[in-house]
């Protein structure tokens, strides 16, 4: 199997023909602690399609980052079902749920968490490292093309700290990519940026959703940012406002 | 997965440097440590060529000013012997086993020089008292009475030391320094070869010894005498006063000392142990504190890399996965601390330092490297747990 094919291909641009990667149904999430509980999700329900570019929307504080993690399968809604691919995933094993995550997700943070200690295209090469049966060589040439497609393929050998925020994301992106997921998820991938490094992120994301099919479903504070997408949902106070 | 480690401790080797050298400090230490016990242990367990058990010692001493005939001399011992219980006993020279006294000296045949041996005076019942094995020959009798060169038994290393591998029956050596008119009983002739015997204490290699008869000698200069008495098992006080009233008995001014020979052995062992158990309990100590080091800079490493942990869970490390991952890092770091102890250790035999044999130092060297990842498998596996409970959504959460 060729690098590319395992990345999604447009799928025949048929908007109509929707295939839901990820939904969620009535979904809530209370954070308990010693002295209080936080509803930072309340009745969510939610559906991403293949090929979909999602962006969510809301203030501080209103349980952004916690949909991204009960999407991304980080972590277990306190009601309500999450399914991927088009089933649930309710009662999976913690080593199924990490399979799973390992092959269908992909992440984006805000502040990159790249491994400094590890060189740009090791650090892409991570996911695949935690593919059973992937040799060496395989999850080298899969890194190298990942990296290709973030324009980044004359840095490979560089650390993340040779390099600015911007080619940091650009790498991160390229990590989320090399395993060929369903859906990237990504938390305020710009947050860190200034604002024209900023719009090469969106840039390049908006690129792979449109040239490689990606489903995207990104958190950003900046409204115009947003609008460049196909979909904004809004919250407030764990509530999809719209 | 393991070359991943490799790259991720090869990355950080300057963080990792401190963890390292504790590990190879613990590591020497060990290897240390490991290489006197298994040393003492193997000497230990070699036989010791001579039997010390219904052996006693007598330090007869003639009293101060007095002198000490031979004619009288072997009256006392024709007495002791007399008395019920008593089986042999045999005139020696004061460095008796066990004992904190030596004599010692280097030899000489055919221009090669031994290595220094320990040296006794010993009489016709000698190795009865002691029961020395005999390889070649025989021990010292009256027919020896009349020979020119003085006659010797030598141990079987001493042979090697002397002759190789050939015959050493009627072979003469003598000492090193070259005196002029060297007189024919200065000069030594072997008559019998025994095994090697261990008699300083029950930790110490085989040392070559010599054995030279008395000669019909004149012992009025003598101030103390050397006697040993092997009696009949279940002997005890009263035997040993009997002793000393005889010896009283046949000369006023005479006295003895009775002493039993395995007391001694259990004095000397007490005696060498100590300073071991004391190393051991150092060195116990010095890996306890480094132990709490390592677990110390573990748990703290944790908790720097709590945000690489859940990026690797995001990715699709499982709990248990990134606990391995911890222990197995740890394991990586070990192998470099144990390489380069190793590397350390490897000269020991490699430049045959001490004298030693080379096979103590191997094991100590294996022994060494057991622990140390047994130690450090032990401090990692509590902080990998932690690792492993980590929750993955910590990746989403920004600091
Ligand atoms: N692990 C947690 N324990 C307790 N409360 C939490 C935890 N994570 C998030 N919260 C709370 O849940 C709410 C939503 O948080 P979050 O999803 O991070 O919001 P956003 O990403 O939109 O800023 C906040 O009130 C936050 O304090
Ligand atoms: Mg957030």
């Amino acid at each position: 199997m060729s690098p590319e094919t395992d990345l999604r291909q447009p799928d025949a641009a048929a908007p109509d023909r929707a295939v839901p990667v990820l939904r969620l149904r009535d979904i809530e999430k209370v954070y308990q602690t010693k002295t209080i509980e936080t509803v930072a999700l309340n009745q969510v329900n939610l559906t991403v399609n293949r090929g979909e570019f999602v962006s969510i929307m809301g203030p501080s504080g209103c349980g952004k980052s916690t949909l991204l993690s009960l999407m991304g399968l980080l972590d277990e809604p306190t009601g309500g079902v999450i399914e991927v691919d088009g089933r649930a995933v309710t009662s999976y094993s913690d080593k199924e749920l990490a399979g799973l995550r390992n092959l269908k997700i992909g992440f984006v943070f805000q502040s990159y968490h790249l491994i400094n200690d590890l060189s740009v295209v090791d650090n892409v090469e991570l996911p695949l490292l935690y593919r059973p049966g992937m040799g060496g060589k395989e999850r080298r040439q899969r890194a190298l093309a990942a990296l290709d497609k973030v324009g980044l393929n004359a840095r490979t050998g560089h650390f993340p700290a040779q390099l600015s925020g911007g080619q940091r994301q650009r790498v991160a992106i390229a990590r989320a990519l090399a395993g060929g997921p369903e859906i990237i998820l990504a938390d305020e991938p710009t947050g860190n940026l200034d604002s024209v490094m900023g719009e090469e992120i969106i840039d390049l994301l908006l690129e792979l959703n449109r040239e490689q099919g990606v489903t995207i479903v990104m958190v950003t504070h900046d409204l115009q940012q947003a609008m460049k997408t196909q979909r904004v949902i809004r919250f407030f106070d764990g509530s999809q406002v719209g | 997965m393991l070359r991943h480690l490799f790259t991720l401790i090869w990355n950080r080797k300057r963080a990792n440097l401190l963890l390292i050298s504790e590990i190879f400090f613990s590591f020497v230490v060990l290897f240390g440590l490991g290489t006197v016990l298994i040393t003492a242990g193997k000497n230990f367990l070699t036989p010791r060529g001579f039997e010390s058990a219904q052996v006693w010692r007598l330090l007869v001493r003639a009293g101060q000013g007095q002198k000490m005939p031979r004619a009288e001399l072997d009256d006392v011992l024709r007495q002791v012997k007399a008395l019920p219980g008593v089986q042999t006993v045999a005139l020696t020279s004061n460095n008796l086993p066990f004992t904190f006294n030596t004599n010692n000296s280097d030899f000489v045949y055919k221009g090669r020089k031994t290595p220094f041996a320990n040296t006794y005076d010993a009489d016709d019942h000698y190795a009865e008292v002691l029961r020395l094995h005999l390889r070649e020959g025989r021990w010292f009798a009256p027919a020896d009475d009349g020979t020119h060169h003085r006659p010797v038994v030598i141990t079987e290393n001493m042979r090697q030391y002397l002759f190789g591998d050939e015959p050493a029956l009627g072979k003469i050596f003598r000492y090193p320094m070259v005196v002029k008119n060297t007189k024919p009983e200065h000069e030594f002739q072997v008559v019998g070869v025994v095994d090697n015997v261990r008699m300083t204490t029950e930790f110490d290699e085989a040392i070559p010894s010599v054995w030279m008869r008395l000669l019909p000698y004149d012992t009025t200069h003598w101030e103390t005498a050397a006697v040993l008495v092997r009696v009949a098992p279940g002997q005890g006080g009263a035997l040993q006063e009997k002793i000393a009233r005889t010896v009283a008995g046949v000369t006023r001014q005479w006295s003895t000392e009775v002493r039993v020979m395995e007391d001694d052995r259990l004095h000397r062992r007490r005696y060498t142990l100590v300073p071991v158990v004391g190393l051991g309990l150092m060195g116990l100590f010095l890996i306890i504190n480094v132990a709490l080091g390592l677990f110390g800079v573990l748990w703290y490493n944790i908790s720097q890399r709590r945000a690489e942990i859940g990026l690797r869970r995001a990715m699709g490390a499982t709990g248990a996965g990134i606990g391995w991952q911890f222990l197995g890092e740890m394991m990586v770091v070990t192998t470099f601390g144990v390489l380069l102890g190793g590397l350390l250790a490897a000269q020991f035999p490699l430049l045959n330092a001490f004298d030693l044999p080379t096979q103590p130092y191997l094991l100590a060297i294996a022994a060494a490297a057991c622990a140390v990842y047994a130690i450090t498998a032990l401090c990692a596996w509590q902080p990998s747990r932690l690792a492993a409970r980590i929750h993955p959504a910590v990746a989403l959460r920004e600091e």
